[in-house]
């Protein structure tokens, strides 16, 4: 590792870099998924077998927070559709389901938002430019996820992409347009995200989630036929006498109690997994992030795919220590901004795949050419070359980017950013069908929880149009699917199935899950639970 | 360097706790052991709005609105979470049912009436966490500069501060994203969007399933 001071004195090499190791060796080598011990054969439920990363299979692997005779007299609230998340997927799903007639609960563990819809920067990606196709897109998202992802569902997600957008726009969400474009007729401004062919990425500033976030909190609140319930987050599913899915026990964190929440159909948009911080790495995901749906569905029966899968965003903040993890959007790299390893050379197109760019960053600091700054690894990005290149695109196109670096306590416009890999998005989750349905019936699921859409890395953008698309897909079929039938015997008999599984694969009963809030929040989630059985209703 | 720098004695909700040089005032709360199930989102990015505290700086008279996820510990400063309160359907529009645009101005009046009454005590302005000019937005608003106003909002990020620092009860912060998703949903016709949408529902843009292949 080279001392930042004498990195920042060496000569910056601005030509090309020199070829890095062919793409699958490099990840093979130096991407988290790929490194010794970060995966753990899952060893029961519907997806035994499979690779996963081993701080999520802990998860998988455990037995419920409660069992049937908690929630002996807890109260019942009644819905058509349970929303179980209330960041994008959550709110467009629940504003599809009550604009289709259905009553609507939407629950959510912190407040309405504050999930990583809010966080996303870079934009979403819609094939609408005149160089650009729906086949296009299709094919940049299945060549980008390696081809593992699910044909159907990349298809189903493209060809809603311009809709989506209008969509949108009716919700009331603002775009960038074109320099000099009017707003009737004008054109869109598109950006190129890594690995893409052509300039799909539809942005409002260096904020798109921000925008998207607060336009669709806005809308639910003023939406007739929602319910929302914040703070109250889902500690396992209901099932109905038939083993379909009827709801949720809810966890009501001011009242302390329990209360059931039965419904005709759930849909879980419950998003991911960055607070497990897999393989030691910071993260970029909200406080929440600790992938409570996919252990609640998968207990409950549902499939996972392409588990083993998690983007590590190349450039989160390794300097200073206090905002370590933190994101630092594509958006840099999409303007032209270059990286250097600690000899001042650069190593790798920074405009590749990110898993690519990661990995590639990942292989910089294993050999010795990092930097290091009051402890802290990284490379360098290199800022001041792109405003000296760009003069002003700093404080005017870079909005969270200059501001971040003002929190950082420096100027972005004379000194680079110390950055490394952050743990950004989870590409797998929980298996789906077109209209967002999972293997148990009654469930449903939407946004980052959800797999298949991107196989084993994704593009920059289609986050936002996926939670668009599928929210509103999965909210259709939640309403469809309420009308055939309404959950009778409700109650947690799946949990005998899985406790018999637990015992029967070797692992231990009293390891609980889902966590609800990472370690380091210092909440005792067994005690609250004592505290809510302790509470009549 | 920083590891050998004093720690920093903060009053956090009651508690004395101690926060390391750098750290922001949310980092501190945990650092100090102490529970965090809300006041919390985003962890750092400052677009949430979760983390709305009132600090108070050593020698200073009047406490300020701040995120605690974007402020660092101080010696001697006195913080406590403002909570935030149960959402209400307050001032309630339906953009869809807003077909006219020539009435989009005058549903400025009729869903915040308030907004008139605004009595200048600068209250919001001095609540925003993002020096947003609040009390000027409304005032524009109310003489119907829509686009203008709704500019002005254009950093908000919904904290409700300025709608709990507003004796009118004109729910600023709403009425900003009023104006926002009118000014959109009313007037953004992109040709290029517009364009790509008729080419799909005339069947002109199908996908070929099997296409690449790997």
């Amino acid at each position: 590792m080279i001392a930042w001071e004498a990195a920042r004195a060496a000569p910056r090499d601005n030509a090309a870099p020199p070829p890095n190791l062919p793409k699958e060796e490099l990840l093979r080598r130096f991407h988290p998924d790929h490194a010794p011990g970060a995966m753990t054969a899952l060893r029961l439920g519907a997806s035994a077998g499979q690779p996963c990363p081993t701080e999520l299979a802990a998860l998988l692997h455990a037995n419920a927070l409660i069992q049937d005779v908690d929630i002996a007299g807890s109260a019942m609230r009644d819905a058509d559709v349970l929303v179980i998340g209330a960041g994008g997927a959550g709110c467009v799903a629940a504003l599809t389901a009550a604009r289709a007639g259905a009553r609507v609960l939407l629950v959510s563990k912190l407040r309405m938002g504050d999930g990583n819809t809010v966080m996303a920067e870079g934009g979403i990606q819609a094939a609408i430019g005149a160089d650009d196709s729906l086949q296009k897109h299709y094919e940049d998202t299945l060549r980008a996820g390696h081809f593992r992802a699910e044909r159907a569902l990349v298809a189903a997600m493209v060809s809603d992409g311009p809709q989506a957008i209008r969509w949108l726009i009716q919700q009331g969400m603002g775009f960038d347009l074109a320099e000099g474009e009017e707003r009737v007729g004008g054109r869109m401004l598109r950006k190129t995200p890594g690995g893409a062919t052509a300039a799909r990425l539809l942005s409002y500033h260096d904020y798109t989630g921000l925008e998207m976030m607060r336009v669709l909190r806005e809308a639910v609140l003023l939406t007739p036929g929602i319910m929302v319930l914040e703070r109250h987050p889902a500690i396992e599913m209901l099932t109905d006498a038939h083993g379909a899915c009827a709801g949720a026990v809810l966890l009501d964190l001011e009242q302390r109690r329990l209360m059931l929440a039965r419904a005709g159909a759930t849909v879980l948009s419950t998003g991911g997994a960055g607070r497990l911080h897999l393989s030691g790495f910071p993260t970029s995901n909200h406080y929440g992030a600790t992938a409570d749906g996919l252990v609640l569905a998968y207990r409950l029966g549902a499939k996972l795919r392409e588990m083993e899968s998690f983007q590590y965003h190349p450039t989160g903040i390794a300097w200073p220590p206090h905002l370590a993890g933190t994101l630092i959007s594509e958006a840099a790299r999409a303007a032209g901004a270059v990286m250097h390893n600690g000899l001042g050379q650069r190593f790798i197109d920074e405009l590749a795949p990110r898993d690519v760019v990661a990995a590639a960053i990942l292989r910089e600091l294993a050999e010795g050419r990092g930097l290091e700054r009051e402890g802290c690894a990284g490379v360098l990005l290199d800022t001041p070359g792109l405003e000296a290149a760009h003069p002003g695109i700093l404080k005017k196109r870079l909005v969270t980017l200059s501001h971040l670096a003002q929190r950082a306590g420096f100027d972005p416009a004379v000194e680079p950013y110390l950055i490394r890999p952050t743990l950004h998005y989870q590409n797998g989750g929980i298996a789906i069908d077109e209209a967002g349905r999972t293997a148990v019936r009654g469930l449903l699921c939407a946004g980052e929880a959800s797999g298949g859409l991107h196989g084993l890395n994704r593009l920059m953008g289609n986050a936002l149009l996926e939670l668009v698309a599928f929210g509103r897909r999965a909210g259709s079929a939640a309403a469809e699917a309420v009308r055939q039938e309404r959950p009778r015997g409700v109650g947690l008999t799946h949990l005998a199935v899985w406790e018999r599984g637990l015992v029967a694969a070797g692992l231990p009963l009293d390891q609980r899950a889902p966590m609800l809030f990472p370690p380091y929040g210092n909440v005792d989630v067994a005690g609250l639970l004592r505290a809510a059985a302790r509470v009549p209703a | 360097m920083r590891m050998t720098e004093t720690p920093i004695n903060v009053t956090f909700d009651g508690h004395a706790i101690t926060a390391a040089p750098g750290t922001s005032l949310i980092q501190a709360w945990m650092s100090a052991g102490l529970p965090l199930t809300e006041n919390v989102g985003c962890m750092g990015q400052g677009v949430c709005g979760a983390c709305r505290v009132l600090v108070r700086r050593e020698g200073e008279r009047i406490a300020q609105a701040a995120l605690a996820c974007e402020t660092r510990a101080e010696p001697g400063m006195q913080v406590s979470f403002v909570d935030h309160f149960p959402a209400r359907r307050a001032h309630s529009y339906d953009l869809a049912a807003m077909g006219d645009s020539w009435a989009a101005l005058g549903a400025i009046d009729t869903v915040f009436p308030e907004a008139k009454s605004c009595r200048h005590c600068g209250g919001c302005d001095a609540s925003c966490p993002k020096g947003i000019e609040v009390e000027k937005a409304v005032n524009l608003a109310v003489e119907g500069q829509a686009m203008a106003a709704g500019a002005l909002f254009d950093h908000c990020i919904m904290c409700n501060l300025c709608v709990a620092a507003c004796p009118e009860h004109i729910a600023p912060a709403h009425l900003g994203q009023f104006l926002r998703r009118m000014s959109a949903s009313l007037s953004l016709r992109p040709g290029d969007l517009v364009l790509r949408l008729a080419e799909i529902e005339a069947g002109r843009q199908t996908i070929d399933l099997e296409g690449p292949q790997p």
